[in-house]
């Protein structure tokens, strides 16, 4: 009888021991991060320098997006609009803790999203919450948001992937504590090097799988996917669809194409000649063979654009048909006063690699309207300081945003991050009237207006949004399939 | 009427003398497959405007990453460009820029050097203790921030490519006119109160000339492999102009699955450099002078 219950014992304790291991974080995850922003790369999400690879992973927002791309709560549960929708009320998740230990609140709410209307910040998502004139604490887990105008998507305004939940007062060490509610914590914070994090015990959604994760720096492109042949990294999220042949079939490897909203452009700054005239602009659109660059640099992976940023799966996202028209662009080229045609030159880097590629396609497509078009390398690591909006002509890539986000943000007259330097009365007030429009046909119809003013006159041509190749180790499992900023990291693991 | 003789005459000694060399040169078979695939790329620089079966620069979906075929011999790249075209067009810039390149640094750099050993004292230590500095920054370095400042034109690329291959050659002529200005014939000169510029002009070059050629002809290949190494980071030539420094940069990341974009002009770029190092190796051999100790022997 002893033995049996003996038995019994060291049974129980040894299905403990495997039930407690199998719960338990382990691993490492690694992954890369370009360095984009050199040395002011930061982890406060707000600012320009925000390294977003880490900040998603150890902060949340109040709204994401779930696995169906549809808004959902993440800190917030639930939310509800007055009748006119100028004041939102959202209740707050109880029980969540952040990485120093102290309670998140409402207060934080209040915190987190007023100091992004700042001057002294800077933040390049102030547009996004422009409209927010104040955020009232109705109590420690619910707060309400007051508006200057009507707002029916408002909500969705909040699943931008930069407005997030901070402990309050933490503004002047954030961009190196990275302190969240998010499934890991920051251990070692290295721009340069590698930034390690550590998974979050008490995260509220469960335990992460994975005991570690590593970010490190790699700013080539052809580097990263070399990073990950040798598996210095898990996952790449970049990888250029000319390479894909490399990845396919090889069992170490797992391959999927994603849809998204991220978009590459070329960019031309409308304040300078001679981008100054709206003919020369269009006239530069109109030579780009869309099809063909779709062709050449995704393999056939992207959605053709009309230099509109809104996603293809956006509800108000405009598709209109803008095939090369080279008797045109010569046309608009000889009214704007260069019979001749112009002379310009891209700058590039290999910061995103498909960039000198869509260069040399474009030079050819160019030159048949008489656009004599050099290809200029510029260094990576201080692209976006020294090239991007500060050249005439360079190039541009930026993530999937909401269409309201996307629109004010890249071509609003007042916006931060307005790489073309566009200016249009019509085209701001079109954004303006469908924020506060709620008719929802009427809102969209707004919105549509505004993109067909950027494929008139808009100083940035938009070819495609790009579906992404997302390679990652084979040993890495149950990595959510779709766009970067609404993967469940906790659910992630490694074998 | 005697002097059109005299320099006719001296015409004929210099090119016997070439001649001379040249048969030298070749008589080792090292020598003579160096001088053989050296004339090859020059002559396919100048010809391969009309060699080529195909417009360089003209991309075709429908052609992307074709294998080497009957119709495409090397294979068309991730643009579908033929591969060939730009491999036989590849070496034409490269050889262009370096060849004026290395003439530009033989000048300067044989001129200073001969002119730093004459005069010697702090004249002298000033100037090489300037060319120790440039000497101790990294070419790569240095080549990026004047591409990144003035731009990668023919204008900004020779000049600069022959202001910092011109460096290494300064101390081998101040070594050997050092070797040289201890002679009998200098002491002579001087004593005949000839100027600085008349003995480097009269008695120091004749003397020097070989060594520092042969030194030139090495710093060539040199510069060929730092003028690819920019075309490769994206600094040297722009798009679409064929290059093989650019072709295997573009042609890398493809390398498993599509090699014949890389592998040409890997061959190209490494065949020329192989090419130069051998002739300039027989060159300095037929002229008597010991690479070993780069000073006249």
């Amino acid at each position: 009888m002893k033995n049996i219950i003996k038995l019994i014992s060291v049974l129980l304790i040894s299905l403990s021991v495997s039930f407690s291991s199998a719960n338990a974080s382990n691993g490492v995850f690694k992954l890369s991060h370009d360095l984009g922003f050199g040395k002011d790369t930061n982890l406060d999400a707000i600012t320009k320098g925000r390294l977003f690879q880490v900040v998603i992973m150890t902060q949340n927002r109040l709204v994401r997006k779930n696995l169906k791309g549809v808004t959902s709560a993440e800190l917030a549960t639930d939310w509800s609009g007055n009748a006119d929708a100028t004041e939102w009320t959202f209740n707050l998740r109880k029980g969540v803790k952040f990485h120093d230990g102290s309670d998140f609140d409402a207060e934080d709410v209040k915190y987190s999203l007023m100091r992004v209307k700042d001057p002294d910040i800077g933040s390049p998502a102030k547009k996004s919450m422009s409209s927010v004139t104040d955020i009232e604490v109705v109590d420690s887990h619910t707060v309400k948001m007051k508006l200057n105008t009507s707002f029916a998507d408002f909500p969705l305004l909040l699943t931008d992937y930069r407005l997030r939940m901070i402990p309050s007062g933490s503004g002047d060490t954030i961009g190196k504590t990275g302190i969240g509610t998010g499934p890991f914590i920051v251990e070692k914070f290295d721009a340069e090097g590698t930034t390690i994090l550590k998974a979050n015990p008490n995260y509220w959604e469960g335990a992460p799988k994975v005991a570690e994760v590593h970010v490190i720096a790699i700013p080539d492109g052809e580097a990263r996917v070399q990073a990950l042949l040798t598996g210095q990294i898990d996952m790449n999220r970049y990888v250029p669809f000319t390479q894909k042949k490399i990845f396919d079939g090889n069992s170490k490897f797992n391959v999927s194409v994603i849809p998204t909203g991220n978009w590459r452009g070329m960019v031309m700054r409308t304040d300078t000649a001679p981008f100054d005239n709206p003919k020369v602009r269009k006239a530069v659109r109109l030579a780009v063979d869309r099809q063909e660059l779709v062709d050449l640099v995704m393999g056939g992976a992207a959605t053709v654009a009309c230099d509109t940023p809104v996603a293809p799966s956006d509800q108000y996202r405009l598709n209109m048909k803008c095939p090369q028209d080279i008797k045109k662009a010569k046309k608009l080229l000889k009214e704007a006063g260069y019979p001749n045609g112009i002379e310009m030159v891209i700058h590039v880097s290999t910061k995103e690699p498909t960039w000198p590629t869509i260069g040399e396609v474009l030079q050819q497509q160019f030159a048949k309207a008489g656009i004599k078009a050099e290809v200029k390398m510029t260094p990576s690591k201080s692209y976006w300081k020294e090239t991007w909006m500060k050249k005439a002509v360079s190039m541009t890539r930026w993530n999937e945003r909401p269409a309201d986000s996307i629109l004010h943000e890249a071509y609003h007259s007042g916006a931060k991050w307005n790489e073309s330097f566009y200016k249009s009365a019509s085209f701001d007030k079109n954004l303006a009237d469908a924020r506060g429009e709620l008719n929802f046909n009427k809102r969209k119809k707004a919105y549509q207006n505004a993109q067909k003013t950027l494929w008139e006159e808009a100083g940035t041509m938009i070819p495609y949004h790009v579906s992404k190749l997302v390679v990652t180790s084979s040993r890495v499992k149950n990595l959510d399939e779709i766009e970067f900023f609404s993967i469940r990291w906790h659910t992630l693991s490694v074998d | 009427m005697e002097i059109n003789k005299i320099s006719e005459e001296k015409q004929k000694n210099i090119l016997l003398k070439v001649l001379e060399v040249l048969k030298t040169m070749a008589s080792r078979p090292s020598g003579f497959i160096g001088l053989c695939i050296l004339v090859f790329h020059i002559l396919l620089a100048f010809l391969s405007p009309y060699l080529a079966p195909y417009d360089y620069k003209a991309i075709d979906p429908t052609l992307m990453l074709q294998a080497p075929s009957s119709e495409y011999w090397f294979g068309t790249d991730s643009l579908g460009r033929d591969v060939f075209t730009r491999t036989i067009m590849g070496g034409r810039t490269a050889l262009t820029i370096t060849f004026f390149g290395s003439l530009i640094a033989l000048l300067w750099g044989g001129l200073l050097g001969i002119f730093c050993g004459l005069v010697g004292g702090k004249i002298d230590d000033v100037v090489m203790r300037i060319v120790d500095a440039f000497l101790s920054i990294p070419w790569i370095l240095a080549m990026l921030l004047i591409v990144s400042l003035l731009g990668t034109s023919i204008e900004v690329l020779i000049p600069a490519l022959g202001f910092f291959y011109g460096k290494g050659i300064v101390r081998v002529a101040r070594a050997a006119t050092h070797d040289v200005i201890a002679k009998d014939f200098i002491i002579s000169a001087r004593a005949r109160g000839h100027s600085n510029m008349s003995i480097i002009w009269n008695e120091i070059i004749p003397n020097v000339r070989d060594a520092i050629l042969v030194e030139g002809a090495m710093r060539w290949s040199w510069m060929l492999l730092g003028f690819s190494s920019l075309s490769f980071l994206g600094f040297g030539v722009s798009p679409p102009t064929p290059d093989w420094g650019l072709m295997i940069s573009n042609a890398r990341g493809l390398m498993s699955f599509a090699y014949w974009a890389v592998i040409a002009p890997i061959v190209g770029l490494s065949s020329l450099i192989i090419g130069i190092n051998l002739t300039a190796d027989a060159f300095a051999k037929a002229l008597g002078i010991d690479r070993s100790t780069k000073a006249p022997v």
